[in-house]
């Protein structure tokens, strides 16, 4: 079944291309492109624009990490690179996205071992590449300043930009030409805003990656529902504030009570299903990466998004 | 009891131990700024205790002072409790002082049409041939000057008790006073001779911090005084609410009583100016907000601040002056303008009068800033209206730096936009002390302009000045060194103060955006934009928009229209055939209750931005900062 649209968008959502190649000036052994619709998602045989994607969610400092997916992993989750490795190579994601978080301990500054972190990571995979550094603006200008020179010419998205501190992220992107991931607490009116901030400081529209952040399912995810909906009919009437892809992250979802009390037997089904029921549904509110942290989410996750994408046996 | 001695002036007072100074202050005759209502959480009553025994919880407190204040003895005089003789230091900041009161020589012209007459009257004297009585004579006698009909007019008993004596002690020769109240006509005075050009009336502004009284001479329209002081109920708490929660606690007497005063003082200070008898004010016309209106007349207003927010009236009222304690002529008419809801008061049904928007076609949209503020749209076939809280912000409450529009206060200022230098002009030319309301939205304005805030208000540290520096705990720009003003320290604006300023200028554009999408109408179709109060007067209408208080409009369709509300009750004075049609308007107004409005907060977080998330809004204010940014380069 098709399902085609009457509307008549007069605007579109931008493109933003992830990773560089060797041709492009980088290692990566493929870069992916996301935006480009003209409808809503999912409308139209094929559907307009770019398949979603998803990234799969690594760290630096597993301390900080989901038990389910930790217990799961086991030694593995304490180096980043053969994380990295290790889920790239057996789950297949599109994007593997870092996140430093032993930036978001207490009295951080081993500065160096960041460089050494990225460095690993691009060696030990051939995916594009998101890195979160720090969210704290004493750290910040030297947290994306190493992210940004240890992957110049990566074209890494990095993250994450707030309104209240968006100033170094995007002067290191700006230095070492890598996208920005612009973060608001599900608000259109805000999300709209750190664009034109971001803009307005020289980052133009076509780097910029939106997450309108996404609450866990029974835990607010319909509000981050309709704010991206609402903030792709906006792109798709003319606003070029608001025309750019969107990520969304189940990061909220393997703390939620539901999981962290499951019988340990059901830990990794449980884990799963929660990612898998907010990460979809964000595809169809009109997410172009969504990410998880359960390597099994993956592959059920992707034959999902290919369904809704190219219905089985179905399209005129 | 301990006697408390006031420096400077040494003004004394005795009062039971126990008592606050705050007490003994207001007690003394001295009205000390109490923002709070007296409950130690604004840090506005400070005073210095120099000597004696007295009680003040400095853990509790010590939040409000610097180190040194505390070592010279600073105290909250509202939380400190007298236990043996002491002497108070109160600073001048602690003292509500002369404010820029804002009174308008009328501009708007209207028929002449008071609802007073004042017949000079040459009786003949009864005899047994004509043995009529005399108020019958009197009576005639007003028919026969081209009053009323004889048997029209109403005689209340406090007058007829004087006519046989006035009459006969007069020779005959009197004059009789008659005014038109809601009932008819009623004579009101009867006097020795002829005293009809002694006719006056007198218009009222009461507002919650401020009265403003106009006499006007009720047979050329001429102004014959004019006078404005301070409410007095500010000692029971300076905003509307903490009146309320005072009149609930026992004090609508107390308040009651204090607006009379208040009202009384102006009058008698208006009338002397004049050198006029204030007998020979025959009407008084109030224009107020709900809450004080309803307290002026008695009225308990508890009940308009729970939900559903109902006033007890919504149509004018009236009553003979002396039962609401007004030293006025002893049977002279009062008026109180009509009210909507609890915050549509007939301060702002005289402001639409004033404005003359209900008698127009073109749509108009009236805004009145003041804590609270009201908006009108519409034209005179209908009418949205709305109220909020618009914070302190505005008029320099909850900023650091923050002033009333009293001496000293930064009131225009623009900076050089490379250097950063500000050029500042202050309220009498006096050192500076502070930033008032208009000064602080010329000051967002330009520091937008100066790319020293971005749009949310943040303060660019990376940008290397010695104005812009990281604060105490937030960065901040310095207005004023501490060498050129008059408080000896820099005067700053913090990134906490731009945003409260943006929270506050927010409130006002979001109740505008949402009145007209009620309307349905966009901003190219608003005709005209009238600014009341005294704020409207002194603010840069460029900078308002700049900075989207209001929605853009062409300047020229800016009209500031002063007090509007005394304006409003000076036209009903003069011309009565107005009085019909407040009730009119107040009728066609549709109040929307913010609260209850889904979209508003949403308009609200969109307008929380310089000027607004949606840029198409203003066009050319876009055009201007583009320019700015371009010329100061990315940062």
């Amino acid at each position: 079944m098709t399902i085609s649209t009457l509307s008549d968008w007069t605007g579109e959502v931008g493109t933003v291309t992830i990773g560089a190649t060797k041709a492009d000036g980088g290692t990566r052994s493929g870069t992916v492109t996301i935006g480009g619709e003209r409808d809503l998602a999912f409308i139209g045989n094929p559907p307009t624009g770019n398949r979603p994607l998803i990234a799969y969610e690594l760290c630096d400092d597993p301390s900080l990490w989901p038990a389910p997916v930790i217990r799961f992993l086991g030694d593995r989750a304490s180096d980043p690179a053969e994380w990295a490795r290790f889920a790239a190579g057996e789950y297949r994601p599109d994007l593997i996205r870092l996140y430093l978080t032993s930036t978001r301990k207490r009295g951080f500054s081993a500065f160096a071992a960041i460089t050494t972190t990225v460095e690993n990571i691009l060696q030990a995979t051939g995916l594009p590449l998101i890195i979160e550094g720090s969210n704290d603006p004493e750290l910040d200008s030297e947290v994306f300043r190493r992210i940004g020179e240890a992957g110049e010419g990566e074209r890494l998205l990095i993250g994450t930009a707030e309104a209240g501190r968006y100033r170094s992220i995007a002067a290191s992107a700006m230095a070492f030409g890598h996208l920005v991931i612009a973060q608001s607490p599900i608000d259109i009116n805000l999300a709209k805003q750190l664009n034109i901030l971001l803009r307005e400081i020289g980052l133009p529209h076509d780097r910029i990656v939106i997450d309108p952040y996404t609450g866990a399912l029974g835990y607010g995810f319909e509000y981050s529902y309709s704010v991206m909906e609402r903030i792709r009919t906006a792109a798709l009437k003319g606003d070029d504030d608001l025309a750019m892809p969107m990520i969304s992250s189940a990061i909220d979802s393997l703390t939620v009570k539901e999981v962290r009390e499951a019988d340990p037997s059901a830990s990794d089904r449980t884990s799963v299903a929660w990612e898998l029921y907010a990460m979809l549904p964000a595809t169809v509110a009109g997410a172009s990466i969504v990410c998880v942290r359960h390597p099994s989410t993956i592959q059920p996750l992707k034959a999902a998004i290919e369904a809704l994408w190219s219905p089985p046996g179905g399209g005129a | 009891m301990p006697t408390v001695t006031f420096l400077p002036g040494f003004r004394k007072t005795e009062l039971p131990s126990g008592s606050t100074i705050l007490q003994a202050a207001q007690q003394a005759g001295i009205h000390m700024n109490v923002v709070c209502g007296g409950l130690g959480k604004c840090g506005k009553c400070t005073v210095y205790v120099k000597s004696g025994r007295y009680d003040f919880d400095r853990e509790k407190y010590g939040k409000f002072f610097t180190p040194e204040e505390l070592e010279a003895g600073a105290c909250l005089a509202c939380q400190t409790s007298v236990l043996g003789d002491v002497r108070v230091l109160i600073p001048e900041e602690s003292i509500v002082q002369e404010q820029k009161i804002l009174i308008d020589v009328m501009g708007t012209t209207t028929e002449l049409n008071p609802a007073v007459w004042k017949y000079a009257l040459r009786l003949s004297p009864p005899s047994l041939d004509d043995p009529s009585p005399d108020l019958t004579r009197l009576l005639w006698g007003i028919e026969k000057s081209g009053g009323p009909n004889e048997g029209d007019i109403y005689a209340p008993l406090e007058v007829i008790r004087r006519i046989p004596r006035v009459l006969r002690e007069s020779g005959w020769r009197v004059t009789a006073t008659v005014v038109l109240v809601p009932g008819g006509y009623r004579l009101v005075d009867i006097e020795r001779g002829d005293t009809t050009p002694a006719c006056y009336g007198a218009a009222v502004d009461l507002g919650t911090t401020t009265i403003v009284v106009f006499i006007r001479n009720l047979i050329d329209g001429s102004i014959m005084g004019v006078a404005s002081n301070y409410n007095r109920q500010i000692s029971c708490g300076e905003d509307i609410l903490s009146r309320v929660t005072f009149a609930r606690k026992g004090g609508l007497k107390k308040l009651q009583a204090l607006a009379a005063e208040s009202i009384n003082a102006a009058i008698t200070e208006a009338a002397n100016n004049a050198g006029i008898d204030r007998d020979h004010i025959y009407e008084v016309v109030v224009a107020g907000n709900t809450i004080m209106t309803h307290i002026l007349m008695g009225i308990d207003p508890a009940y308009m601040i729970e939900e559903p927010y109902v006033p007890v009236v919504r149509r004018y009222l009236t009553a003979a002056a002396s039962r609401a304690g007004l030293e006025v002529g002893e049977n002279s008419g009062l008026f109180i303008f009509p009210a909507v809801s609890d915050f549509i008061g007939g301060d702002i049904i005289a402001d639409i009068l004033a404005s003359g928007m209900a008698e127009q076609e073109d749509i108009s949209l009236l805004i009145d800033i003041g804590t609270n503020f009201e908006v009108v749209l519409g034209n005179r076939d209908w009418m949205f209206a709305c109220a909020g809280a618009a914070g302190p912000a505005l008029e320099g409450g909850e900023v650091l730096f923050g002033m009333r529009a009293n001496a000293g206060a930064i009131e225009q200022i623009s900076l050089d936009l490379e250097t950063f230098t500000p050029a500042y002009r202050t309220i009498q030319h006096t050192k500076p002390k502070g930033i008032c309301g208009s000064g602080l939205i010329d000051l967002l304005a330009e520091l937008l302009r100066a790319c020293i805030i971005d749009r949310t208000g943040r303060i660019n540290t990376a940008i290397e000045h010695e104005r812009i520096r990281s604060g105490r705990q937030v960065p901040e720009f310095v207005v004023a060194w501490k060498g050129e003003t008059g408080i000896g320290k820099d005067i700053v604006i913090t990134e906490n103060d731009v945003k409260a300023l943006i929270m506050s200028k927010a409130s006002i554009l979001a109740a505008c955006r949402t009145l007209m999408k009620q309307a349905g109408i966009t901003h190219a179709e608003i005709a005209r934009i009238y600014f009341s109060g005294a704020f409207g007067n002194y603010i840069s209408k460029e900078n308002a928009i700049t900075i989207g208080l209001i929605p853009e409009v062409p300047v020229e369709r800016i009209f500031p229209i002063g007090n509007g509300a005394i304006e409003g009750a000076n036209l009903v004075l003069l011309n009565r055939r107005k009085k019909r049609f407040l009730d009119e308007i107040a009728r066609k107004i549709a109040y929307i209750e913010l609260n209850a409005e889904p979209s508003f907060m949403d308009e609200y977080t969109g307008s929380c931005f310089l000027p607004h998330t949606d840029l198409s809004l203003f066009p050319t204010v876009e055009e201007m900062l583009e320019k700015c940014r371009l010329r100061r380069g990315v940062p």
